[in-house]
């Protein structure tokens, strides 16, 4: 019964990060990001496991010393631990994708501040053991990158014409849009994205 | 004592974990340092080869030279000469940064075998803004440097970008990094010149 619940809770917490408390779509976190890195797919890709990897490195570290963690020392504890697993992150990208490291520029060390990861060891890690603390991770982690993914598609491909580099809408049938890979298009995909989910899931509720 | 007590029961976890990140980012640092170096080195001989078509090869002749930029403030740079097939110094390239807008600007600076024009620039690291000041790596901008007159550049808001000669005209909406570039080219202009006529590596009297 205990592994049934337990099961429950799991898939509860995974499927949440995705949808029902999707950082971006429904909490309106990492907006920074999300805007910023969203012109084209590859670096919303790269932006996304940068992203599940601290966030799951951070909540691991969280759940881990949550009994030890002093109330008024913890948001210096998460800076720490976060600010630690996103240097990390930047190393590797600059050793082994050093073209995405100069693309995203400095939205990776800006993963810092990102509101989610902070948000997750204080809402989740702190509170919930490491196997809750791990699947929240995972799902707050792909719940953003399927969010800057989705924005990233419809920016690269109404801006470009093309999708990870390859044509889709050919110059003889479609004038790309500029506006769409100018930060003009960032605000306008994003809002009408966040419209579309409202309105899926007020028609759900009723 | 009890102070110190008290201090040590409040912040041991802080001191811990920070001890245990110093050393996680030190060893990752370790391990991919050389990766990153090797990647920038890369770079620069490729941001090289673009500007001084004709080199066969690259090889540094000064390193950490000293520049001054004003306000006691100093800068180290590198300094490298190209060669042509037959082994004769065609040019010499070396980085330059100073300030821009949002942040740092870095670049390599380009000059011929007797510094009497530049081959231009390339940008190695900048943050500056998108759409608006990093449009300093566009033709527009970038092209007024190439044969122009070795010495000071001087900022122009109009005027023509195809004439080549000391007058830069200024990009559009970003005058701050257009200025920037300018004062990196002047800060480096003449200390490089007596930095290669003191090592004997052009005539005293150019």
């Amino acid at each position: 019964m205990a592994n049934k619940t337990d099961t429950v809770s799991l898939s509860d917490t995974f499927t949440a990060g995705l949808w029902s408390e999707n950082p971006v779509f429904r909490l309106l976190l990492g907006m920074c990001p999300t805007l910023a890195v969203t012109a084209a797919v590859k670096p919303a890709i790269t932006m996304g496991g940068c992203v599940i990897f601290v966030l799951l490195c951070s909540n691991i570290v969280t759940s881990l010393m949550r009994n030890l963690l002093k109330p008024h020392l913890r948001i210096l504890m998460f800076t720490l631990t976060i600010a630690t697993f996103v240097t990390i992150a930047d190393l590797f990208l600059k050793a082994y994708m050093p073209d995405m490291s100069e693309a995203l520029g400095p939205y990776v060390p800006l993963i810092i501040v990102n509101c989610i990861i902070i948000c997750r060891a204080e809402a989740c890690a702190s509170k919930n053991g490491l196997a809750v603390s791990i699947v929240d991770a995972i799902g707050m982690g792909l719940g953003f990158t399927l969010a800057v993914c989705v924005l990233a598609v419809v920016r690269e491909l109404l801006g470009t014409g093309k999708i990870l580099d390859t044509v889709i809408l050919s110059d003889k049938v479609f004038m790309p849009w500029a506006v769409m890979v100018m930060p003009a298009g960032a605000f306008i995909t994003l809002g009408l994205l966040l419209g579309l989910v409202s309105k899926i899931t007020n028609k759900s509720k009723r | 004592m009890s102070k110190v007590k008290f201090f040590l029961q409040q912040s041991w976890l802080l001191i811990v974990t920070s001890f245990t990140f110093g050393l996680l980012l030190a060893a990752a640092n370790a391990a991919l340092q050389d990766k990153i170096v090797q990647n920038e080195q890369q770079k620069l001989n490729k941001k090289m080869a673009e500007l001084i078509t004709d080199a066969n090869d690259f090889a540094l002749v000064l390193d950490d030279v000293v520049i001054q930029l004003g306000k006691s403030k100093t800068v180290k740079t590198d300094i490298y000469k190209a060669i042509d097939t037959e082994g004769n110094i065609i040019g010499f390239a070396y980085i330059a940064e100073g300030p821009g807008f949002a942040d740092k600007i870095k670049l390599v600076i380009a000059v011929d075998a007797g510094l009497t024009k530049f081959y231009g620039f390339k940008v190695l690291a900048s943050n500056e803004t998108p759409g608006f000041g990093d449009r300093i790596k566009d033709e527009f901008y970038n092209s007024q440097y190439a044969g122009a007159p070795f010495g000071d550049f001087e900022l122009v808001k109009t005027g023509d970008n195809k004439k080549i000669d000391s007058e830069i005209v200024a990009i559009s909406g970003a005058t701050v990094s257009s200025e920037a570039v300018i004062k990196i080219f002047n800060s480096y202009t003449n200390q490089v010149k007596e930095k290669l006529q003191a090592e004997g590596l052009i005539a005293n009297g150019k």
